[in-house]
């Protein structure tokens, strides 16, 4: 396992990030021409009433002080109010997050699920029929966007088969499995192709390694080798890729979640952006923030613990 | 035509409820699926379109508004204005009762019409800013107004007004009456309406419940509403929306895109509801002198705006952008629209005319113009396109620019703009709230148009507070016709609610002012 020094040395390393997204999220949703205002009031409100609702909501302050108020905010651990759905940003997050995180891992166990078992086949044979046939259903799936997928899976597999619901959430964790099959398959076809694509190609590669000819010369067992010269060996490049794809997948939800009607945090950011909410969008960009950092994270665990070189560095 | 076309319509719909009447039954549940979910369903607070639209049913108004538009009793048995137009008196109905069985009285009323019109509160307020106090004595209600105003009615039938229970609401934790607004809504809150809020899954489900308590009676004699329970389900996506209607899981699907219509009006399963609208589709026209930047405004000209607006083939876009789903407008406000004025489609398409016109103001050679549209919306992509080719003839060069919404708004607000689509519905059944907002300069810059007629602001600063419904009746005709001849708008068309429905399920309702009505619904077993 990687010592303690090293854990703390990456936690010191998420402060700053932290502290350049606080900023750059602060000024960038300010910079997006339209206010809370406007977005609220569209049509009806008179330009007194614009400046009403500025007045209340803090908006005519100088950037300044709205940035130290924003700062000084979120280090209490309140994250203010949100403007479009009038209560805190802190409980709406809590209230839907849960539902996303249900969402990417399912989505991660089923690419993994997928991919793991489909690569091994393929490098075993490589350019076999059976490792070309994995090889171009799955760069089908790496070529449709999710969106598409997602239609199409919705179209036969919900509304004509009958066999999943058409989009929604569940009431309870067995129910939400049946409801979220659809999305996480959608995003999980995606992942999985590239996954799939990097597993083999190392497969391949470490296969042909010196020490795993060496280990089979050595009169180890097929399964040793296996797992413990090929398989970990291999994982190194994968488990990068899949946190990096875990990563993406937050941003992936934005689509996904409003396609399958999915009440997650991903849809949120869709919505407080067309209505510019700027606690929201505040809240939610550090929510992601802290996500992917520790995805990330844990991907640097996994890693050094698989090749010990990287804990020196 | 005008005045035998909603008596023929309100024949024809008495009609059908007469009809459906016959074979109504009682009880059961439907399912809606709805394209955005509420935030508080509170009468003050309602300030996006899901929110106010669901109003009316949890809380019912002083009055109502009636199928044909007219104003009929709603809580009061009627009322009654005094001749000088300065107070209006109401009688509430006997034994009137909140859902939790408690009594609806004059305090409750006053409570709610105060706070609907604290300006301190919700963005409704100003809608009852003529009034001075509201009182009770026992079953009698009197609303004292500084100045006679002849909207005042048609407000008390408005989803602001609805009738909240005072001792429940103030018992609601929150330090100040938006927290105690949401508190009393996210706890079930007791209500007035046919409905009462059984359960509730932010983003996702809504159910609303039979209110037992409800006062109005159906067609059986009975208290309304006929079904026990409504389900709402939150589908943003359309395509995903129509496949839950097509799988059977839900009864019926709002906002079908005019694309859809056809097809959805071909399944067999389905009823394909055009729901007629106060909605209009337009175009804002910077009439100002000079540009945001500067550079000289030929659409100040009004001679190139009628110019435009002859040049546009309007019936062409109806099919296009609405599948024949639309009709072109007659005046500023949609033909549902009370005192709507409007005998014939404005600038019908003749593009000889627009092009002496364009002649005559000096503009023969072309010129160019910016349309500002909504990314990712289909409709403007085909409205744009249709106009660039429609345009192009006269040597005009449309150039497109494609924002989101509040960037457009944004845009409007700062006339920073040539020409942008836009849309509206009215809020309430009167048509000072249109008028206003599209036409008087001291409102919003007449939609930010810059358009500043002083005629035109006199006649709607006396309609205010006319008190005699003919000279009022009179001076809307003329402002309808001073701003159809000002054109600060391309006018292009009016839409219905598109609405899928089961056959299962009858009476649904979708009011010219967007309110989902779920009163009358009732499911054939």
């Amino acid at each position: 396992m990687p010592s303690l020094s090293y854990l703390l040395a990456r936690l010191l390393q998420i402060i700053p990030t932290f502290l350049l997204v606080m900023i750059f999220i602060f000024l960038l949703v300010r910079l997006l021409p339209g206010d809370p205002a406007i977005a609220m009031a569209e049509a009806k409100a008179t330009d007194a009433q614009l400046e009403q609702i500025r007045h209340n909501l803090g908006l005519d302050q100088p950037l300044p002080i709205q940035f130290l108020v924003f700062v000084k905010n979120t280090l209490t651990g309140d994250l203010g109010r949100s403007i479009m759905l009038k209560a805190p940003v802190t409980e709406i997050i809590l209230d839907r997050l849960p539902t996303t995180i249900f969402l990417a891992l399912y989505s991660v166990l089923l690419a993994i699920c997928l991919a793991g078992p489909l690569a091994f086949l393929a490098a075993a044979r490589v350019n076999s029929a059976v490792d070309v046939t994995i090889r171009s259903v799955f760069q089908v799936g790496l070529s449709m966007p999710v969106f598409y997928i997602g239609l199409v899976l919705l179209t036969v597999l919900a509304a004509q088969m009958r066999w999943f619901p058409v989009g929604g959430y569940g009431t309870s964790f067995l129910d939400n499995l049946h409801h979220l099959m659809l999305p996480a398959l959608s995003v999980a076809l995606y992942t999985s192709a590239i996954i799939l694509r990097n597993l083999r190609a190392s497969l391949i590669e470490v296969l042909d390694a010196d020490y795993v000819q060496f280990a089979r010369a050595k009169g180890l067992s097929r399964r040793i080798v296996m797992t413990r010269h090929v398989l970990r060996n291999a994982l190194v490049s994968t488990v990068t890729l899949l946190g990096l794809s875990i990563g993406n997948l937050m941003s992936g939800t934005l689509v996904t979640e409003t396609v399958f009607a999915v009440p997650g945090v991903g849809r949120l950011m869709l919505e407080a952006i067309f209505a510019r909410d700027y606690p929201l969008i505040q809240g939610l960009t550090l929510t992601f923030a802290v996500l992917v950092s520790v995805v990330f994270l844990l991907t640097d665990i996994v890693q050094s613990w698989l090749d010990p070189r990287l804990r020196q560095s | 035509m005008k005045r035998l076309l909603p008596i023929l319509l309100g024949a024809a719909l008495g009609l059908a409820a007469a009809t459906s009447a016959l074979a109504m039954e009682r009880g059961g549940a439907m399912t809606f699926a709805r394209y955005d979910d509420s935030t508080v369903i509170d009468p003050v607070y309602a300030d996006r379109n899901p929110d106010l639209w669901m109003v009316t049913g949890l809380y019912e108004t002083l009055l109502r508004n009636g199928p044909d538009g007219s104003i009929v009793p709603g809580l009061a048995e009627g009322y009654d204005v005094a001749a000088d137009g300065l107070s209006i008196k109401l009688k509430l109905r006997d034994g009137l009762k909140f859902s939790d069985g408690s009594a609806l009285t004059g305090a409750d009323v006053v409570f709610s019409l105060d706070r609907a019109r604290n300006p301190e509160l919700g963005p409704w307020a100003g809608l009852l800013g003529a009034v001075d106090k509201v009182s009770a004595d026992g079953n009698q209600v009197t609303l004292t107004l500084k100045n006679p105003d002849p909207t005042i009615v048609s407000i008390l039938a408005t989803f602001n007004t609805g009738i909240m229970p005072k001792a429940a609401f103030e018992k609601a934790a929150g330090a100040n009456d938006q927290e105690k607004a949401r508190a009393f809504f996210e706890a079930g809150p007791v209500t007035s309406g046919p409905f009462t809020m059984k359960s509730r899954m932010q983003g996702s489900s809504m159910t609303f419940e039979r209110n037992p308590n409800y006062w109005r009676p159906g067609a059986d004699g009975k208290p309304l509403p006929y079904l026990d329970q409504v389900d709402f389900v939150i589908i943003p996506d359309d395509a995903t929306r129509i496949l839950k209607l097509q799988a059977g899981e839900v009864d019926a699907a709002e906002f079908i895109p005019s694309a859809r219509v056809g097809e959805l009006g071909a399944d067999p399963a389905l009823k394909m509801e055009l729901f007629p609208s106060t909605r209009i589709v337009y175009a804002p026209i910077n009439t100002r002198e000079t540009r945001k930047d500067g550079a000289k405004n030929p659409l100040a000209d009004v001679k190139v705006r009628q110019a435009l607006n002859y040049a546009t083939d309007k019936s062409m876009l109806i099919k296009l952008v609405t599948f024949d789903t639309g009709k072109p407008m007659t005046s500023l406000m949609s033909a549902a629209t009370q005192l709507h004025y409007g005998p014939e489609p404005l600038y019908p398409y003749n593009p000889e005319k627009a092009k002496q016109l364009l002649d005559e103001a000096g503009l023969g050679g072309g010129f160019e113009v910016t349309f500002t549209t909504l990314a990712g919306s289909a409709d403007d992509a085909t409205l744009f396109t249709a106009l660039q080719q429609m345009w192009s003839p006269l040597g005009v060069n449309l150039k497109v620019e494609q924002v989101d919404n509040p960037t457009r708004g944004e845009k409007n607000r700062s006339g920073d703009f040539d020409i942008h689509t836009y849309g509206w519905a009215n809020d309430v059944n009167d048509p000072a709230q249109v008028t206003g907002w599209l036409g008087y300069y001291k409102q919003r810059q007449a939609v930010g148009t810059g358009w500043n007629n002083a005629e035109f602001n006199t006649l709607f600063e006396a309609s205010n507070v006319e008190v005699d419904p003919a000279k009022r009746k009179d001076e809307y005709k003329k402002m309808q016709e001073i701003y159809a001849e000002g054109a600060p708008l391309l006018f292009l068309f009016e839409t219905p609610f598109a609405v899928a429905v089961s056959k299962s399920i009858e009476g649904y309702v979708q009011t010219p002012l967007g309110a989902n009505d779920f009163s009358e619904a009732w499911r054939a077993k």
